[in-house]
């Protein structure tokens, strides 16, 4: 009766993997270069929200367990179809395609920095990706079979990095500078969007749940210490960065690990932070081209998206999303995603959204407590409401917050509003003539904990063409 | 006297981890019935977008426990918490009090019977 196998230490692992990508380091890079070691002030807030954050989709995972769709399905059960569409196709679907294409720029970035080809990086990002869309397409899944031991890898190369540095141990010429660059706690505050990125992701644990052992304690407890290795390998870089690298220099670099491998280690260094993060770059791109094409899928089984994206072909990829994700992928990095300021302009384009996405988790843990106070909760964040409270004022305050110039900042939310409004549309005129439901009006809980049964849109559909076949009969017979 | 008696109605698939778990906390006997039966849903699936409009029963068990009346808050929890799953089909709890407990072999009553 019992299959569940993974324990603690192995959920941890998958947990910190999937947190862990090439496109962080550049954050790190960009913080650090901007404040020092005044940047782990702003990594360690970044982590207490995010562990808040963490905390509140452990308990939406309780009231609603074992879901695929996880936040879609918590949204639409807590606040109704038109935030669940703004928020899981913007919040999700576009910042994790802004998110991939970023990391795929890394690849270019990463291969340039190197070997210094004289191609523009961008042809190599749109290399690897139609390589890696004809592989999902084709079913090859070789990429997702390595990508545990290249995540590993990367996580190993930084802490052994990171020691390294501390230790003063490199080959290279140790640089003397101030490690503190940053004047105030504001300077901290304002790094807080680039801090956050470096945490995002720990609510894909969440659906391991069904493998976990004691799942009710390791998965909230795995969430938390996977972000708090994260924030403790990443100070060790910081810090190690600090005694090889000069902080200017880290801040223009669009690959800054690569730039502190070479510093500190001379080619070797440099060489070895390419291997790994090519590796790891490949087989991230590959797994969220496969994951978006999946959540895709998924929103369309809850009838938020077209049904075409749950169209497979004949080896069981779900090429509509595969081929629009790539799509949109290719798109971004044809712009000419290559400096670090173009970089972590996305990344904080893409944060907005994701931030928004995680704020409406957090009410969601509210509207549940007040709708269902005697539901059997297996996890509760403790406290009462102050956690959620504090996880939304964070988010909120990081959106605010999201740049320390204004004008990026402005620019920033230009871009947001406008892909808001877009989807915004999109929502209500798919509530309207799709749905026939009201926009704001949440679902019932049963009724989206059935809608995880494939049987579920097939059946409903069916009805419904009954009911319209019935009501044009009438209609002829009346006229008869 | 101070018991009741808990019965529980829930699905056939939910006895061994249910049973793991009462365990842990001390729960020393229970009795176990598989029987067919419905609920509000009159049997519905819970895909099936209209409810039968005529019971359809289904397999069920009901899990009886007896319990001092202290523990009953305690057990209902473990129970509330091991069976719930979101879904239609959960299962029912009913708590009922118990005038005296009498074990057969020896006359025990109460407390002694129970334990």
């Amino acid at each position: 009766m019992n299959d569940k196998k993974i324990g603690l230490p192995s959920v941890i692992a998958t947990g910190v993997g999937l947190i862990v990508a090439t496109s962080c380091l550049l954050s790190l890079g960009q913080g650090a270069g901007a404040l020092g070691t005044g940047f782990i002030l702003t990594m360690v807030l970044a982590c207490v929200i995010n562990i808040f954050t963490a905390l509140c989709m452990a308990e939406l995972n309780a009231v609603m367990p074992n879901l695929t769709g996880g936040l879609a399905q918590y949204t639409l059960a807590g606040v109704g179809p038109f935030i669940t569409i703004v928020t899981m196709v913007g919040g999700y679907l576009l910042c994790q395609s802004i998110a991939g294409s970023v990391e795929c720029a890394m690849f270019g970035n990463t291969i340039n920095s190197v070997f210094h080809t004289g191609l523009p990086s961008s042809f190599y990002c749109i290399l690897l990706l139609v390589v890696l869309i004809i592989a999902n397409l084709a079913g090859v899944d070789i990429f997702a079979k390595i990508q545990d031991v290249v995540v590993y890898g990367l996580i190993f190369s930084l802490t052994a990095m990171g020691l390294i540095g501390i230790f003063n141990a490199g080959t290279g010429t140790r640089v003397v500078q101030q490690m503190n660059i940053s004047t105030s706690f504001a300077d901290s505050l304002s790094y807080l969007g680039l801090g956050f990125f470096l945490f995002i992701g720990c609510e894909f644990v969440i659906p391991m749940s069904p493998v976990t052992k004691n799942a009710r304690r390791n998965i909230p407890l795995s969430m938390v210490l996977s972000l708090l290795i994260i924030c403790g390998m990443q100070i060790l870089v910081v810090i190690g960065m600090g005694h090889y690298t000069k902080w200017s220099d880290l801040a223009a670099s669009s690959s800054p690990h690569v730039l502190y491998g070479e510093s500190m280690l001379g080619r070797f260094g440099a060489i070895w932070m390419v291997i790994v993060s090519i590796f790891a770059v490949v087989s991230t791109v590959n797994s969220c081209i496969n994951f978006l094409s999946r959540m895709c899928a998924g929103l369309a089984n809850l009838d938020m998206l077209p049904t075409v994206f749950q169209k497979k072909d004949k080896r069981g990829a779900y090429y509509v999303g595969v081929l629009m994700i790539g799509g949109i992928m290719i798109a971004i990095n044809a712009t000419g995603l290559s400096n670090s300021s173009s970089l972590s302009f996305m990344i904080l384009v893409a944060m907005v959204f994701w931030l928004i996405s995680y704020i409406v988790q957090d009410i969601n843990v509210l509207i549940f407590r007040k709708r269902f106070p005697k539901m059997p909760r297996t996890f509760k964040v403790p406290f009462g409401p102050v956690i959620p409270i504090l996880a939304i004022i964070g988010d909120i305050f990081i959106i605010f917050n999201i740049d320390g110039n204004p004008a990026t900042r402005a620019q920033i939310y230009r871009i947001d509003g406008l892909c808001f409004v877009l989807l915004s549309a999109y929502a209500l005129l798919w509530c309207r003539f799709r749905l026939h439901r009201p926009a704001f009006k949440p679902y019932e809980m049963k009724e989206v904990m059935a809608m995880e049964n494939s049987l579920y849109l097939p059946a409903h559909r069916r009805a419904k063409e009954e009911m319209k076949k019935k009501a044009e009969a009438n209609l002829k017979v009346t006229r008869a | 006297m101070e018991f009741s008696r808990i019965e529980v109605i829930t699905a056939l698939n939910r006895l061994s981890n249910l049973k793991q778990a009462l365990s842990k906390i001390g729960v020393s006997g229970m009795t176990v019935i598989q029987a067919i039966g419905c609920g509000v849903q009159n049997g519905t699936q819970e895909y099936e977008p209209e409810m039968n409009k005529e019971m359809e029963l289904l397999p069920k068990q009901v899990v009886i426990i007896y319990v001092e009346n202290h523990k009953v808050d305690q057990v209902v929890d473990v129970v509330k918490k091991e069976l719930f799953t979101g879904h239609i089909g959960d299962g029912k709890i009913f708590i009922s009090p118990v005038t005296n407990i009498i074990r057969v072999r020896t006359g025990e009553e109460g407390l002694d019977a129970l334990k």
